[in-house]
């Protein structure tokens, strides 16, 4: 039930976030059709191309034809690259800021995970304390600072990783390579994360460890460890979830950012000059498909959320 | 005040511990600002000073090229000469950072003022209004979370041009959805009021409260963020800047940018702006963060540490629970409760010791003593706890581990908070069975069956693969009794196992509990505040009072013959059904004494009718009969011959 209310929700909100965008576009200054045609064409080429790409009709109108489009997956050609198609430019440059992404979250959950845990089994201690303060530090550098930080570190001075991800082999073909030249702007990505879901996770935990059914699993004789990883991470995890969802919307942004600073030829880089050479087709498709991504992960979210509590599940809460 | 506990709210952590003993006057240290905080203003102040004077301060034209003034060089390093060195065109960097401040204050400034105006006025109708208006905020607002924002800047930017206006206008829009989520929250705690009503209803004026109850919930928690949101308007204008997208005016971002290519070279012209960016964040960040802390309940800074002090003393007659003079001290930030002050107390197979006392008495932290258990805490044992044989304040880990899980059972107070509630009945009551007794996973299931219908569950089957949420608080707490049980223990430690429970299901629990106890010749030790219990379902009492026990005996003995002043008065406040129902219920004045700062004498003396001046100096010593003694000057029944003579005590 409360599935079905979230998912009606996601759908709207990707609606919502196709429509306003497709509104935004429209409001641009520059004209697709002129764009497409050229500088030398006359009136009525402009006109015929404009009723081609189906840029006539009302701005409903054309927003209906695009979501009809968009749903086989035909966003449009890209009006500037001739003879791609919006999709085909995705499909080479989502797998960069995908694996991006994923390198990412799965660098900052493995951080965040152990070291709140050990931050809150002694609140206060030295680990507990370095840590807070360096997450206190790294919510105050931006993606881009503590980019040119670590590739000044770790580029630069020692030169143990590329400064700039050049030729980048798919991860099947040469997985040592494509991890050397990702892992910088992984980690550089993924630092930011670490400092928000340590925070989070680490007062969930502590709130957890004053239950009485953790004290009562200690007064069962189960080791500081087992009690840590089964009894207090699992009810302890709901908000950190929840963030790592809501999070993905602001981890989009910071992934393209990256790939300005490393020169990834990612899906950023690709919205990015897409805006700045107003190829709106793909600036779109690239809205629609990141919306798109946004709204399953967090109903993924969603469903484990009642993994994680049988009271959502059992709507006893 | 009433000798009534007040209900399952027991007592959970030492922070509570101590703030239900004592009440210490607010540190005002601890409202402070501290020396980050100075720090920060100090930089934000240098900020606006180079913002507003930028023009009238004696720095270099930033725009003027190296080349025509021959005053800095082409990426001239850092020096006397330019502070931060010059860039790829031989400006100087340290006026360009200067020229840098205003833009990034301007927008700072009024995005904050304008996001945080709409965004609190949003947040506040939908917090109060509740019902649809809120559903459609929160709708809103997930659509703005959803949105990927740096798009939506990307193309608006694109549209309406880099003028100062378009950058306070978006940021501002984009800055909308945080402070309208924070004030929400804030406001929608403010509509239950509960808390303002309570202020109230206790005396204090309308001012006060909204100064102490509505500032703190509203107005910190939102100045607070401004701060943060304005190192986040910061930000985002850099990131602007990073993917090309800048003002006209030289911004940090637009310097980070531009010095990002010469990284190798010339690592100075970007990492000097980068710099300048992180701390004004971090200055920004770290004022939003003390001014939270400020009217933020402290936290408790205490090191979870268990430490033991002292020997170890034999246990004489072979009990199963030997302690031996335990002193148990929680060190608090408001100094150290000694929560258990000098107990001994032993029980034998097959044997049930009730422990009675008020709350705040110490009696849970005598059980709490024993298995070693004190959630987040810094807490040192002396003295000897023994349990079959085993030293649990000295022996090996794995033993005192091993001892817990095959020797004790517990049963806690509150059903409702004593099992996990994310873990299925069956693995709550299987594991201690794997963990200690290597048993397979399907013995340990038909065990837990067994278990089940020995503590009077109908279809184990079905509870096993079931949740504590979906089982009533009497069967909750058969299963804590089931899983106490899993490892066959010989001590059982009961924690007022009945008081949250409802009348019906008590005397049920109880006679389960002791029905177990007797079968299985279990040493029982079982904690209440209920003399009633005791009577019925213990062969001897401890009553427990400030730390210490006070008087024990044999539970008729006890009862027939109570002879501490509090075990009289505790007897008086208990309902008695032979007595005529018009006799009257006499309560004690006034409350448990505070266990941060035992004072000299006998505990209990503020609160006795027959306390004497040598009661408030001289703790009485426990009298020396064995199977009964009791620590009182003036014992009931005795009448005080002279004063001083705690050696009258003794006579019976």
């Amino acid at each position: 039930m409360l599935i079905a209310r979230r998912a009606v929700r996601l759908v709207f909100v990707f609606f919502v976030v196709t429509f306003v965008t497709f509104v935004l576009l429209d409001l641009t200054p520059g004209d697709p059709a002129e764009t497409f045609a050229g500088l030398n064409a006359t009136p009525e080429v402009v006109e015929q191309i404009r009723i081609d790409l189906g840029l006539d009709g009302s701005l409903f109108e054309r927003y209906v034809h695009w979501l009809g489009n968009a749903i086989r997956l035909d966003f449009g050609d890209s009006v500037v690259t001739r003879g791609f198609s919006s999709f085909d430019l995705i499909r080479d440059t989502l797998p960069k800021t995908l694996e991006l992404m994923i390198l990412a979250e799965l660098i900052a959950i493995g951080l965040a995970v152990p070291l709140a845990i050990a931050s809150a089994r002694r609140p206060g201690g030295l680990v507990d304390n370095l840590s807070s303060s360096s997450a206190f530090g790294l919510l105050a550098l931006p993606s881009f600072v503590l980019g040119i930080y670590m590739s000044y570190v770790f580029g630069v001075k020692l030169g143990w990783f590329p400064t700039i991800v050049d030729n980048l082999p798919g991860l099947n073909d040469d997985p040592i390579d494509n991890l050397r030249q990702m892992l910088l702007p992984s980690v550089t990505l993924a630092l930011n994360l670490v400092a928000v879901y340590l925070r989070l996770l680490r007062s969930d935990l502590i709130e957890t460890l004053q239950e009485d059914y953790v004290m009562l699993a200690q007064a069962r004789g189960l080791s500081e460890r087992r009690v840590m990883w089964r009894h207090v991470l699992r009810p302890s995890s709901l908000n950190f979830t929840t963030a790592v969802g809501l999070n993905v919307a602001g981890l989009v942004g910071g992934a393209f950012i990256i790939e300005i600073l490393f020169a990834i030829n990612g899906m950023g880089s690709l919205v990015i000059r897409s805006v700045i050479l107003e190829d709106f087709n793909v600036v779109a498709a690239v809205v629609a498909i990141l919306t798109v991504a946004y709204v399953s992960l967090n109903f993924i979210v969603d469903l484990l959320y009642a993994w994680l509590d049988p009271r959502i599940r059992h709507g006893a809460r | 005040m009433a000798l009534v506990e007040p209900g399952p709210t027991g007592v959970k952590t030492a922070a509570e511990a101590v703030a239900a003993v004592d009440h210490p006057p607010a540190d005002r240290s601890s409202r402070q600002l501290g020396v980050l905080f100075w720090f920060a203003a100090g930089w934000i102040l240098l900020l606006v000073i180079c913002a507003v004077f930028r023009d009238l301060l004696p720095f270099r034209d930033p725009d003027a090229l190296g080349i025509r003034t021959r005053e800095v060089r082409k990426f001239e390093d850092p020096s006397w000469n330019a502070w931060f060195g010059g860039d790829g065109q031989g400006r100087d960097q340290f006026a360009r950072v200067v020229q840098g401040a205003r833009p990034a204050l301007i927008i700072g400034i009024t995005v904050t003022l304008i996001g945080g105006f709409i965004g609190s006025a949003i947040g506040v109708t939908s917090g109060y209004l509740r019902g649809k208006v809120d559903t459609a905020t929160t709708v809103v607002i997930d659509i703005f979370l959803a949105f990927p924002g740096l798009v939506l800047l990307i193309a608006v930017r694109a549209s309406f041009g880099n003028s100062m206006l378009v950058f306070i206008v978006l940021f501002s829009i984009t800055s909308i959805p945080g402070y309208a989520r924070i004030v929400r929250g804030a406001s929608f705690a403010l509509s239950e009021r509960d808390f303002v009503d309570a202020a109230e209803a206790m005396g204090a004026t309308k001012r006060r409260v909204l100064w102490k109850e509505l500032a703190p919930n509203v107005a910190i928690p939102v100045l607070s963020f401004a701060f943060i949101g304005f190192a986040l308007v910061i930000v985002a204008e850099g990131g602007l800047a990073f993917i090309g997208l800048s003002l006209d005016e030289v911004t940090w971002g637009k310097l980070i940018a531009e010095g990002t290519g010469d990284i190798k070279d010339h690592a100075h012209v970007s990492l000097i702006p980068a710099t300048v960016m992180f701390l004004t964040i971090l200055a920004f960040n770290l004022a939003g963060d003390s001014i939270r802390r400020l009217y933020s309940p402290r936290e408790v800074a205490t090191q979870r540490r268990l430490r033991v002090e002292g020997i170890a003393d034999v246990n004489p007659d072979g009990s199963v629970l030997h302690i031996s003079d335990l002193y148990t001290t929680l060190h608090t930030p408001a100094g150290d409760v000694h929560a258990v002050d000098g107990v001994s107390l032993s029980v034998r197979a097959g044997q049930a010791l009730g422990v009675v006392g008020e709350s705040g008495s110490g009696k849970t932290m005598i059980l709490r003593s024993i298995v070693g258990a004190f959630a987040l805490s810094d807490v040192t044992r002396s003295g000897t706890v023994e349990v079959a044989g085993v030293d649990m304040l000295r022996a090996p880990r794995g033993q005192v581990l091993r001892t817990l899980g095959t020797e004790i059972g517990m049963v806690s107070q509150n059903p409702l908070t004593a099992l996990n509630p994310v873990r299925r009945i069956e693995s709550q009551i299987i594991e201690p069975m794997m963990v200690h007794r290597g048993t397979s996973k399907a013995q340990a299931r038909e065990r837990a069956l067994e278990l089940l219908r020995l503590v009077g569950i109908p279809a184990p089957e079905r509870r096993l693969r079931e949740y504590p949420h979906q089982l009533s608080g009497g069967m909750r707490q058969r299963v804590t009794i089931a899983i106490a049980l899993a490892n066959e223990p010989k001590l059982l430690l009961a924690d007022e196992p009945t008081t949250a429970l409802d009348v019906t299901v008590q005397d049920q629990i109880l006679r389960l509990l002791s029905g177990l106890q007797q079968e299985r010749e279990m040493a029982m030790v079982l904690v209440t505040h209920d003399l009633a219990v005791v009577k019925g379902f213990t062969d001897s009492v401890a009553i427990v009072y400030g730390g210490q026990v006070v008087e024990y005996g044999p539970t008729s003995e006890i009862f027939a013959n109570p002879r501490h002043r509090y075990t009289v008065a505790l007897m008086q406040s208990m309902p008695d059904l032979d007595l005529p129902s018009h006799s009257e219920l006499i309560t004690i004045d006034g409350s448990p004494p505070s266990l941060l700062r035992p004072t000299p004498g006998c505990r209990f003396a503020a609160r006795c009718p027959a306390a004497q001046d040598v009661c408030h100096s001289l703790t009485p010593a426990a009298s020396e009969r064995d199977d009964h003694w009791f620590r009182c000057h003036f014992p009931a029944e005795i009448t005080p011959v002279s004063v001083g003579a705690p050696a009258d005590s003794e006579a019976d």
